[in-house]
């Protein structure tokens, strides 16, 4: 850095100025000195911190005419700032040459604005090539080209970049192995140029904190198979063989083809593609590999149906797989409508080539389930690649001492899913198994409950309290409308005539002040917009500038700053929707932008200061349902401080664990389960009521009343939340002839005998297992997803006990996931045999005389095949324990199969759209014991972001009633979808019977209002007059 | 009529199209400026009352997104 102020300090010398104050090195001590002449520029000093602002105002006071520069650091550009808006300075002939603070520096000086990093940085974007068509007009900055990795190598980003167009936070990144200037290359200073915020730091560099923590969480992913190596798919050689990430991106609005359908060859719209399963994936011979990476099944079915979408029906779509494993809730529904409303075509092969053929298409030979031979064009390829664990994060695992499985996944137990071999150490997500979404996100929430057990001693010790401003009482004010007006750079200087619009704005009523700035989000912008508001007296504020979306909330403490109600604001969008979309059409940008800065000062005047209804969160906790889920979810509950009340509904604890015999992963079930029972009744905070119903709730999030009722006696239980674990039952087999011989069991019967030792099991010597019971069919359309492993695992401990045993898998596809897969490799090289069936082509269970025969069709023999057999297990589906009066009291909705229906299928699974109540375990979808833990865990989690707030406030843009004006038609209370509005208790001496809506459940989206047939409802913030004052303030516009 | 443009009212939904209005910004994509946007809450919130009002206001289209 020295040696750029050397130079610059030079130039400005030698351009005529009268000299440059800086630190100069005498005699052994560091202070400051004016150089004039340029040799002596050799002997500046820009360490340690010197203040020069007192010497420069000094300086100048003295001698107004001199033109001189300063190398100060950035507080002293704020003190010289301070005193020129004191009139105590003029800066006319004063030129700053910045100076980078270092880390140590800021935090020697306990700074809060160092200028160390890209802070400043406003996500212009101008320092980077803003788009393809715009590229000759627009100055090219960064001159380097690299493969985009958002876009998987199929679109080019510069060496400064935004990642993607969602990144948080958006703003730029240098890319310091190609950026010319930080590779020492040369001195490219494109992007610094083009800079405005003076964001660009080239000093910059790598930082390495230092920070204490008594937890770690581990989420580092998953990173694609890479399929170069598979010369025979052609896929390093050939365009049109791509990735499923790829074809991802192809399919992305904001991919490189903008979602438009082409292949990469020749930007041709491909008439027929073709998907190929298990890339990486359940292949140790060529991938090494073993694992199932869970996801991939599911994700081709998407891509094909979306492509359909994207191209049209006439589209072909051809998956190629093993076993079709859709084991996801609705999963697999989707999966049928893919078949039979898309036409997605799905053939069960493996194929071993792929050709190149003439015009780039592409040839495949495979032979179908039927055996015959078929030879097959298309226009395009993709391979479904798995997820694998990164080589840097098997180093990072093995730095930090966590064991990991044989597939380099994180090693778990099943009743601890989330925590890794190190103490203190969590994981989550595609590091802990290969899986998708949903999973992942109750992992985030189990592995954060985790973390916050052991931290919960510890929790709100760093935080801090806001000192509150008063606000000031405008109630009856005439408005007085502040308008700010942001050029943001030049992205919206550049194209919409801001003056023109900041002049405009002042020439409407009630407006009192307008001005523009260059960032009307900076920090200084911030201070002096807080200023303003308050000299003035304005009591409304309008800023033109982005999106309300990400800015909103920045502006509206600044009012709250300046002691005004934070509801006294209106954004216009004058930036994405406006600058940036319009950009060769100035002209008409511009009107637009009055336009809308019209619509919204007319609507400002109407705004009027909301209140926030304040909620108290009562402490305790509700879990309904002791099994395993729910039980986890009480310990977390508990561990982390709260008094939690486990609801059971018949005489123990436990659930259906208690009839389960091992783990996928070979833990004895009952031990550990007995273990977490005797830690649930120890705990001190966990009071458990067995035998106990609840047949009644009353009230919402943060207070509810439940009425508890136990062989007649009734208690009243006070809680702030509820954890529904209220789980599931295994289905009572109607067919292959179950109840008519003892030897005909049910999976968990099986497990029972294995739990009892019973004797039958050393005495068989033909064991058939029959899969999908109940499940995958027209009146059930789920998979189970437990089913495929427990028979395989069952199969194997039978086979352990007795070697020479025959045992059948009797199944329609398998579906051992992730590294549930090894036990289907195992059980194969154990001879275990696995014949497949259809739906329409059933295997039949008859008994003659004292013999139990089972009829198969053979899949590879194409032959009929009967076994006699010593035992059949039919592995039954799992339905839901329906408890429609449960869901009723704290309106929760299900779905077609009895499953509870939650907030959201990827990113909300643990809980449900009425706050305050979660969800976990088989009452959400079938799930084994390590989901179902995870799960009680997130449902905690998610808790306890409620809990440990203890009093809430509430938005103030909700609905309200004016009574007077309901006719208690009840539209309202049967629309509402968060069980806001009630009638008031017919008892209550004011307006009874009309509705009334609570502003704690108001989440202020306005279906009652616009529903409201006496226009009794008023939606604070988005009012019929607001808006209407808007569409009015049209007409000019329109 | 060969330089006519339409007017077009939008109501767009907070949580959805709204931002899907600032990603097509973000991604520079480009359209006419015809175009003024309400934010609502959610869709819900509209009533037809609004739709009316666009059009007595001299709107040729109204779009409701959400």
């Amino acid at each position: 850095m020295k040696e750029r102020i050397k130079r610059e300090t030079r130039n400005i010398l030698n351009e005529g100025w009268d000299g440059v104050l800086g630190l100069m090195n005498r005699w052994g001590q560091i202070g400051p000195y004016l150089f004039r002449d340029p040799e002596e520029l050799e002997d500046i000093e820009i360490e340690p911190r010197y203040n020069l602002a007192k010497t420069i105002q000094l300086m100048l006071n003295k001698r107004p005419d001199l033109r001189i520069a300063a190398v100060v650091r950035g507080c002293d550009v704020r003190a010289l700032r301070e005193l020129e808006e004191m009139g105590k300075i003029k800066t006319q002939g004063l030129r700053l040459i910045g100076i980078t603070c270092s880390h140590e520096q800021a935090e020697i000086c306990n700074c809060e604005k160092p200028i160390y990093d890209t802070l400043n940085c406003t996500g212009c974007w101008k320092c980077i090539e803003a788009c393809k068509e715009q590229a000759i007009e627009r100055v090219n900055v960064c001159p380097i080209l690299l493969p985009s990795e958002y876009d998987v190598g199929l679109a080019k980003r510069k060496a400064i970049y935004i990642p993607y167009a969602q990144a948080v936070p958006l703003k730029a990144i240098r890319d310091s192995e190609h950026c010319l200037k930080l590779a020492g290359v040369m001195d490219c200073k494109g992007c610094e140029t083009a800079c405005m915020a003076n964001a660009i730091l080239h000093e910059d560099h790598e930082q390495i904190d230092e920070i204490e923590v008594g937890s770690v969480i581990l989420s580092p992913g998953f990173e694609p198979f890479d399929p170069s190596k598979f010369d025979n798919y052609n896929y390093a050689n050939h365009p049109n063989v791509i990735t499923s990430m790829e074809f991802e991106r192809i399919l992305s609005a904001s991919g490189p083809t903008e979602g438009h359908l082409v292949r990469m060859s020749d930007h041709k719209e491909p008439k027929k593609i073709a998907w190929f399963q298990c890339i990486g994936s359940r292949d140790l011979n060529r991938s090494g590999n073993a694992f199932c990476s869970s996801v991939c099944c599911m994700y081709a079915i998407k891509e094909a149906v979306i492509a359909k979408e994207h191209a049209g029906s006439d589209l072909d779509c051809a998956i190629f797989f093993m076993d079709m494993r859709t084991h996801g809730k609705d999963f697999e529904r989707f999966y049928e409508s893919a078949r039979d409303q898309h036409g997605v075509r799905f053939i069960r092969s493996r194929v071993h080539t792929i050709d190149p053929s003439a015009e780039d298409d592409l040839t495949v030979h495979y032979i179908t389930e039927n055996g015959s031979f078929e030879s097959e064009n298309f226009d395009l390829i993709v391979l479904s690649v798995g997820l694998q664990t990164p080589p840097q994060v098997i180093e990072l695992a093995n730095k930090l001492g966590v064991e990991l499985t044989d597939g380099n996944f994180c090693k778990t137990d099943s009743f601890e899913p989330v925590a890794t071999s190190r103490k203190g150490i969590y994981v989550c997500g595609a590091f802990q198994s290969p899986k998708d979404i949903p999973q992942s996100v109750v992992d985030a929430s189990a592995a954060a409950s985790a973390a916050g057990k052991i931290l919960s001693d510890v929790r709100n010790t760093l935080t801090k309290t806001p000192e509150v401003i008063p606000e000031t009482d405008i109630v009856g004010q005439r408005p007085k409308i502040g308008v700010f007006v942001c050029k943001c750079g030049i992205n919206i200087a550049g194209v919409v005539d801001v003056p023109a619009v900041t002049e405009y704005a002042a020439s409407l009523p009630y407006v009192e002040y307008v001005t523009n700035n260059l960032y009307t989000c900076s920090q200084d912008t911030q201070d002096t917009m807080s200023k303003v508001i308050k000299e003035k007296e304005l009591n409304r504020v309008v800023v033109a500038a982005c999106t309300p979306k990400t800015h909103e909330a920045l502006f509206q403490e600044t009012l709250i700053n300046a002691g005004l109600n934070k509801y006294l604001f209106e954004m216009c969008n004058i930036r994405n929707q406006d600058s940036w979309v319009h950009k060769n059409n100035p002209e008409l940008a511009t009107e637009k932008a009055k336009d809308l800065v019209r619509m919204s000062i007319t609507k400002v005047a109407l705004m009027e200061p909301l209140e926030e209804a304040e909620l108290d969160v009562n402490q305790t906790a509700m879990v309904l349902g002791g099994g395993i889920s729910g039980m986890a979810s009480a310990r977390s509950l508990s561990r982390q401080g709260y008094e939690t009340h486990i609801i059971e509904k018949s005489s123990s604890l436990g659930g259906q664990a208690l009839n389960l015999y091992h783990t996928f992963d070979g833990g004895d079930v009952q031990k550990k389960l007995s273990k977490l029972v005797d830690d649930i009744e120890t705990d001190k905070k966990i009071h458990v009521h067995l035998n106990t119903t609840v047949t009644e709730v009353e009230g919402f999030v943060g207070n509810f009343k439940s009425t508890l009722s136990n062989n007649g006696s009734q208690e009243v239980l006070e809680h702030g939340i509820a954890v529904l674990a209220t789980g599931g039952k295994p289905l009572k087999p109607d067919e292959y002839s179950y109840g008519k011989d003892s030897r005909i069991l049910t999976s968990l019967e099986l497990d029972k005998k294995f739990i009892e030792n019973d004797s039958l099991i050393d005495s068989l010597n033909t064991a058939v297992f029959i899969q999908c019971v109940g499940s995958r069919e027209p009146d059930r359309p789920y998979c189970s997803r437990v089913c495929c492993t427990h028979s395989i695992k069952n199969a194997l401990e039978l086979k352990k006990r007795n070697p020479d045993m025959s045992i059948f898998i009797l199944y329609r596809d398998i579906r051992t996931y992730g590294e549930r897969e090894y036990l289907y490799q195992k059980a194969r090289k154990a001879g275990i045999v696995f014949i497949r069936f259809s739906l329409n082509n059933k295997p039949e269970v008859n008994l003659q005389g004292d013999q139990l025969r089972v009829k198969v069709r053979d899949h590879i023999l194409h032959r009929p095949l009967e076994i006699s057999a010593d035992l059949v297990t039919l592995a039954s589906a799992i339905v839901p324990n329906k408890d429609e009066k449960l869901a009723n009291f704290f309106k929760l909705p299900t779905n077609d199969d009895g499953f509870f229906i939650e907030k959201h299928a990827k990113l909300g699974p643990s809980e449900f759209a009425t706050d305050g109540v979660f969800l976990c375990g088989l009452a959400h979808y079938p799930k084994p014991i390590d989901e179902s833990i995870a799960q009680g865990l997130a449902a905690a989690s998610r808790a306890v972001t409620l809990l440990s707030r203890k009093n809430i406030l509430m938005s103030g843009t909700v609905a309200m009633t004016n009574p007077s004006y309901c006719s208690s038609c009840g539209v309202c209370i049967s629309v509402c979808p968060y069980s806001a509005p009630s009638f008031i208790p017919e008892d209550d001496r004011f307006f009874p019977g009309r509705a009334q809506i609570n502003p704690v459940l108001c989440k202020g989206c306005g279906l009652c209002v616009a529903s409201c047939r006496s226009g009794a409802i008023h939606l604070k913030g988005f009012d019929n007059d607001q808006i209407f004052a808007q569409i009015f303030s049209l007409n000019e516009a329109v | 009529m060969s330089h006519w443009e339409p007017k077009i009212v939008s109501f767009l939904c907070h949580w959805c199209s709204y931002g899907a209005a600032d990603l097509a910004g973000v991604s520079r994509m480009e359209y006419p400026p015809n175009i003024r946007v309400i934010r609502i809450p959610c869709t819900g919130r509209m009533s037809p009352k609004f739709i009316l009002a666009a059009f007595r206001q001299g709107a040729d289209g109204v779009w409701v997104s959400g």
